[in-house]
């Protein structure tokens, strides 16, 4: 039971997908063909070459080196109401200060640590879950495969916020912890979805028929020969399940239903809608979070679409040359 | 494809133009309110409910009082809070306390119709106090745990006789009771669930119409005040938010409000130099401790905290410094400054001191431990949990400020932000070691609060609900003080047992005021006047309190 | 008809998983939330009503948990939810009943909206591959479709609410000074307040279509038949338009059926931002207020309705492209 997809948020999945495309045609092949070690070297240079991948990378290098060392980049205690509050932009207070009288730009570095955990944390399981899901109903088909894609289908065509505000308005709005959980769980379908369709298309090939000819068992199969060949796909999913994760996240942590004692860029917003920061000239309250969260979504998104272009070779810019004159 | 495209973009662009000029004429603030108050004889209130109309107008259901009573239902006399229960008499014209204060005799008022034309009389209000003591569920303010009977005497005479003295009361049953009409009443098989659609009161409005989205109410033209009300038209409209209800205060479309604004100087009084605010101080907002925990069971422990709090920093950042600080002797300032025993209060001094705080943490054999938490030669470490109600983010903002103070002189404070369900459920049920909360019990003294927090009778032990005493305070003594209060007419007693009653709040602090909860008032003078002032506080503002927004609707009139 | 019954056969399962997860749901949370609810409204609602609602929610009841199920089944679908409980004593058919409109006014044109402008713009855009507008597009794109769909009402707001002052920010209408019904000051004033949500719906949905629809072009562009088209010498418009755009822009169209959970996610948000008064803004104020029966109708109500998108779309795509009916 397979529905005719097509990418929707991201274009990765785009060309393994089109009805009456032949198995493994124009799918991310390049990668596939060399073992992985030489798949890692490879993709270095690609993020090097192509622009895109390198905002993505050094997007994501910044914020990672803020959510580590966040007191190298911002002296102040985040949650503290020590100074005068509503100051504007100062060399004191980088972004000024907030109504509460905290450090903004404290306020918005020690927050990136809570959403990069949230972020790859959350990447990671969902990545896992759909990993084993969708290669799991490749792999075992039939009625395996069958029940597998219908709960993963089931699972992506119901509304996934409204169910993620239900359940955290039943669980009472908790920490991150909750936050993790109820995303990890909501979220994973639609990664499993494409892991399951290249996974489909990777089974008739020739490495692999080889391994079977060879007397390998199923399990040796999928984890030795056919995970490592999806890896670019995997990292894209883990990519778009963890821009899901800060988005989602942020937002439920925007409307209340975080706790809002954390230091994280959503309850940032949360406290600037509160305190009607907009309307009272206290715009940078409610513009820097939001900022910091498209920018991170963008270094995601980024790198999802590089490497989109790095696996089908279609879609690179084209260059144009410049001619000489004779 | 392609022109599919441009297609869009014309309508688009059409739809744009057609909205925007819309836009321009309905958002300008003089525009707009002038627009609504065309002949200025109309008012629009902006106060958030956080839910749409039910079109219920029933003066005893709970969440529907505060639409009709005062509106459209009266009360036998109006009794102002804010001017030490300054009187004035409504439907009663006079009445006399006698046989010791356990008789109160009641003259009703001649010529007062019911606004569909029928006369109103001392039976309507005979009648109104048995159907309350019949269902008990009716009895919002709690009359017939002090009446015994209430009867009538003669053609316009209403007699009351209660079990013991109570004078505080009166307050209650004159000033808070609305009076309804027996020939429609009586006929109302189920009383508690009947929603009322179209209440028929004495007061000085109609309910016409009622949507969902806005109630209109018109003025009643039997109104037994002759000339009153001056404004013909009150507009109520449903705001599910607090943001809308404040930007329909912004843009002029709304005069009268009674929200909480954020930065509410350049959110609101910067747009015009006709807006105002003032917000009186009704109730204290305490971190409540639960007494029954071994820790807070020591008054040192509390003196600690309540020294260690900044109620400034906590009012300032907060509460954006429109919830003045509170004192500990409860007494809320500057609504009842005439009942504060000053010498008393300088005696303890208490106030801002993390010095003293940590002086009487040691004198408690309290010592600092190794991460900062005090901690005793037992073990036993000053670290709480405090509920609170999660919703309120002024209170969570409040709350973070208190930690941060509390966390200064070694005792650890964790907010635990509940829903409001979940926290209520805690707090009756007595599972929380702190609480942060207040009791909107408003009246002509500090009684009304006080009482609520300090009598035992509203108490219960742990695990079952306590009404109003939920940190389980329980002295005879105190209990005593309240019944002779109670009894008292006489002004210089009744002073002086409210001091014996603040001495108890500053040597045993049963709880430790932090902030003054206050009534949420905003004004717009520019076609209307007649607005309650600081200077001249004839009622409470709120349009949410009751009866007094039917004081301030009879007041307005056109500039 | 073989597919139609499979999508027919996969719309009934869907909508069961979500019955029954709606029914589930407060069952399993620890500490049953439905208690402390009811216990808050044990005053205000009538007791054959709170009994009602128990046996909705698992409370109290003595009812085996299969009897709890089968009665809820039966409660939905007799469209039976029940009271609300913010809005007591209306019922909850009534009280989204008003605010279903505003949603499907403000969602269903900016998505469509959004949709015809994205396609448009990556179907040209992958046509002229190369160009200006291919060059800038993408990464434009790609950067708004990370962008959080509340942070850019919350950006539209203070451009044109606050700092430019030409539209308003707020509500649906003017509610103190407008009458609804069919008067012109009413149309104009929806009109109004609807621009800056739906610009914001359309700015966040735009940028996934445009380059989802470039994709699909440019695989397409690649095939035999548009360059046997090319090679024929047919006008460069005419092969853009009806050889690839026709082809390419079928998987795009479930596609757009199934980011229809995304969108109602998004227009969640954006109605909370602008205090909409729509289906969306409802969903939030009845968690915020406890308000169980509301919460589970709204959420039914979402998802039976991107289902129903999801059919008709996969029915679309049946009927215009045959591969579909036969591969899977």
């Amino acid at each position: 039971m397979s529905l005719p997809i097509s990418g929707v948020p991201t274009a990765v999945d785009q060309p393994a997908q089109l009805p009456g495309a032949q198995p493994g045609a124009a799918g991310p092949g390049p990668a596939a063909r060399q073992p992985t070690t030489h798949a890692l070297t490879r993709m270095g240079r690609a993020i090097r070459s192509n622009r895109k991948a390198t905002v993505g990378t050094v997007l994501l290098a910044i914020f990672l080196f803020a959510a580590l060392f966040p007191g190298l980049i911002a002296k102040d205690d985040p949650g503290a109401d020590a100074y005068q509050p509503k100051l504007g932009i100062s060399t004191a207070h980088l972004l000024g200060t907030t109504a509460q009288g905290q450090d903004m730009w404290a306020q918005l570095v020690w927050g990136t640590r809570n959403v990069m955990i949230i972020a790859f944390v959350v990447g990671l399981a969902a990545t896992g879950i759909a990993v084993l899901i969708g290669v799991a109903a490749a792999y075992l088909g039939g009625l395996w495969d069958g029940s597998l894609s219908l709960l993963t289908d089931v699972l992506l065509v119901i509304p996934l916020f409204p169910l993620l505000i239900i359940i955290a308005g039943y669980a009472h709005g908790g920490g991150t912890l909750v936050l993790i959980l109820v995303i990890t769980v909501t979220s994973w379908s639609y990664t499993a979805r494409q892991l399951r369709s290249q996974a489909l298309s990777l089974r008739r090939r020739d490495f692999l028929e080889a391994a079977k000819v060879r007397g390998e068992r199923r399990l040796y199969i999928i984890v030795v020969e056919v995970i490592p060949t999806m890896t670019s796909l995997i990292v894209a999913a883990f990519l778009t399940n963890a821009l899901y994760a800060v988005l989602f996240a942020s937002s439920l942590q925007f409307i209340g239903l975080g706790n809002p004692n954390t230091q994280s860029w959503g309850t940032m917003l949360y406290w600037a809608e509160n305190e009607a920061a907009l309307q009272t000239g206290q715009a940078m309250w409610a513009i820097a979070p939001g900022l910091c969260i498209a920018l991170l979504g963008a270094a995601f998104a980024l790198l999802n679409y590089a490497f989109d272009e790095i696996g089908n070779p279609a879609l690179r810019p084209v260059r144009r040359r410049r001619r000489k004159r004779a | 494809m392609r022109r599919l495209t441009a297609i869009g973009a014309v309508v688009a662009a059409c739809l744009l133009a057609a909205s925007c000029s819309a836009g321009k004429g309905g958002s300008g603030s003089n525009n707009s309110s002038s627009n609504n108050a065309k002949t200025a004889s109309s008012v629009t209130i902006s106060n958030e409910n956080g839910a749409l109309w039910t079109c219920g107008f029933s003066p005893f259901n709970g969440s529907d009082t505060l639409l009709s009573v005062g509106f459209v239902y009266e009360t036998l006399v109006y009794q102002n809070a804010l001017q030490s229960g300054h009187t004035t008499p409504m439907l009663a014209s006079s009445w006399k306390w006698g046989n010791g204060n356990k008789t109160l005799t009641f003259t009703i008022r001649n010529g007062v119709k019911f606004n569909n034309g029928s006369p109103m009389s001392a039976k309507d209000v005979v009648y109104t106090f048995n159907l309350i003591k019949k269902f008990p569920a009716l009895d919002l303010t709690g009359d017939w745990a002090v009446l015994s009977s209430v009867t009538q005497s003669g053609s316009n005479q209403v007699v009351m006789t209660f079990k013991h003295p109570a004078v505080p009361a009166f307050y209650y049953i004159a000033g808070q009771t609305p009076i309804v009409p027996q020939a429609i009443w009586s006929k109302i098989s189920n009383p508690v669930s009947f929603s009322d659609p179209n209440p028929v009161g004495t007061g000085p409005y109609k309910v016409n119409p009622c949507t969902k989205q806005n109630i209109t109410y018109t003025a009643n033209p039997n109104y037994w005040q002759p000339g009153l009300p001056n404004i013909k038209k009150v507009q109520y409209p449903a705001f599910t938010s607090n943001n809308t209800a404040n930007d329909q205060l912004a843009n002029g479309q709304a005069q009268w409000g009674s929200q909480y604004i954020p930065s509410i100087k350049s959110f609101y009084t910067a747009k015009s130099p006709n807006f105002h605010y003032w917000f009186p101080p009704t109730v204290n907002v305490s971190v409540v401790p639960n007494l029954t925990n071994p820790l807070l069971k020591n008054v040192k422990v509390r003196q600690a905290i309540s020294y260690a709090i900044d109620r400034e920093k906590v009012s300032s950042i907060g509460e954006s410094g429109y919830e003045p600080p509170a004192n500990q002797s409860g007494i809320v300032t500057p609504t009842f400054s005439s009942w504060q025993d000053h010498s008393l209060a300088s005696k303890y001094n208490y106030g801002y001191n993390p010095t003293k705080a940590k002086q009487l943490l040691a004198s408690a054999g309290f010592h600092p431990g190794s991460d900062g938490i005090m901690v005793n030669s037992k073990g036993q470490k000053l670290s709480f949990n405090c509920i609170n109600i999660g919703d309120y983010s002024d209170w969570v903002a409040s709350m973070q400020v208190v930690a941060q103070n509390l966390k200064a002189v070694g005792i650890q404070v964790t907010p635990d932000n509940l829903t409001n369900t979940d926290f209520t459920a805690a707090l009756y049920a007595g599972k929380f070691q702190l609480a942060y909360y207040d009791q909107q019990t408003f009246g002509p003294s500090p009684y009304y609060e006080l009482r609520n927090w300090l009598d035992s009778s509203g108490t219960a032990p742990i695990g079952k609900t306590a009404a109003t005493n939920y940190e389980r305070y329980i002295n005879p003594a105190v209990d005593k003080l309240f019944t002779q209060f109670a009894s008292s007419t006489s002004d210089s007693q009744q002073h002086s047992i409210m001091n014996q009653i603040q001495g108890v709040m500053l040597s045993q602090l049963p709880i430790i005021p932090v902030v003054q909860a206050v009534d949420w008032y905003q004004w717009d003078d520019s076609n209307l006047s007649g607005w309650p002032t600081p200077n001249n506080p004839y009622a409470q503002p709120a349009a949410y309190a009751y009866p007094d927004q039917g004081q301030v609707l009879l007041h307005l009139r056109a500039k | 008809m073989r597919f139609a019954l499979r999508r027919l056969g996969f719309f009934v399962v869907t909508l069961w998983v979500a019955l029954t997860l709606n029914f589930l749901l407060p069952r399993l949370m620890p500490g049953n939330p439905a208690l402390a609810m009811l216990a808050k409204f044990h005053g205000q609602i009538g007791p054959g009503t709170l009994h009602a609602l128990e046996v909705l929610f698992g409370v109290n009841t003595q009812q085996s948990l299969w009897s709890q199920y089968v009665t809820y089944l039966h409660h939905v679908f007799t469209l039976n939810f029940g009271p609300s409980l913010d809005f007591y004593p209306e019922s909850v058919t009534s009280v989204i009943g008003s605010a279903i409109w505003w949603t499907l006014g403000l969602v269903g044109v900016a998505t469509i909206l959004a949709f015809v402008l994205g396609t448009g713009l990556g179907i040209v855009s992958a046509w002229k591959r190369g160009g200006r507008l291919d060059s800038v597009l993408p990464p434009v794109f790609v950067i708004t479709s990370a962008i959080p769909y509340f942070w850019m009402g919350m950006v539209l707001v203070l451009i044109f609410g606050f700092t430019l002052g030409w539209l308003p920010t707020q509500g649906g209408y003017y509610v103190s000074t407008d009458s609804p019904g069919l008067n012109w000051i009413f149309f104009q004033d929806v009109l109004s307040h609807a621009v800056l949500p739906a610009l914001a719906l359309i700015i966040t949905l735009i940028g996934t279509w445009i380059l989802t629809m470039r994709n699909t072009m440019i695989t397409t562009l690649a095939e035999d038949y548009v360059r046997m088209a090319r090679a024929k010498g047919l006008p460069g418009r005419r092969i853009m338009l009806d050889y690839a755009a026709r082809n390419a822009i079928l998987p795009n169209l479930t596609g757009f059926a199934m980011s229809l959970g995304f969108v109602v996610g998004g227009a969640i948000l954006i109605e909370y931002v602008f205090n909409y008064p729509g289906v969306g803004y409802m969903l939030l104020q009845a968690v915020q207020g406890e308000d169980y029966p509301l919460e589970q109708a709204l959420f039914l109500l979402i998802t039976v309705a991107v289902l129903v998108a999801i059919l008709i779309a996969d029915i679309a795509t049946a009927l215009l492209d045959p591969r579909t009916r036969t591969s899977g």
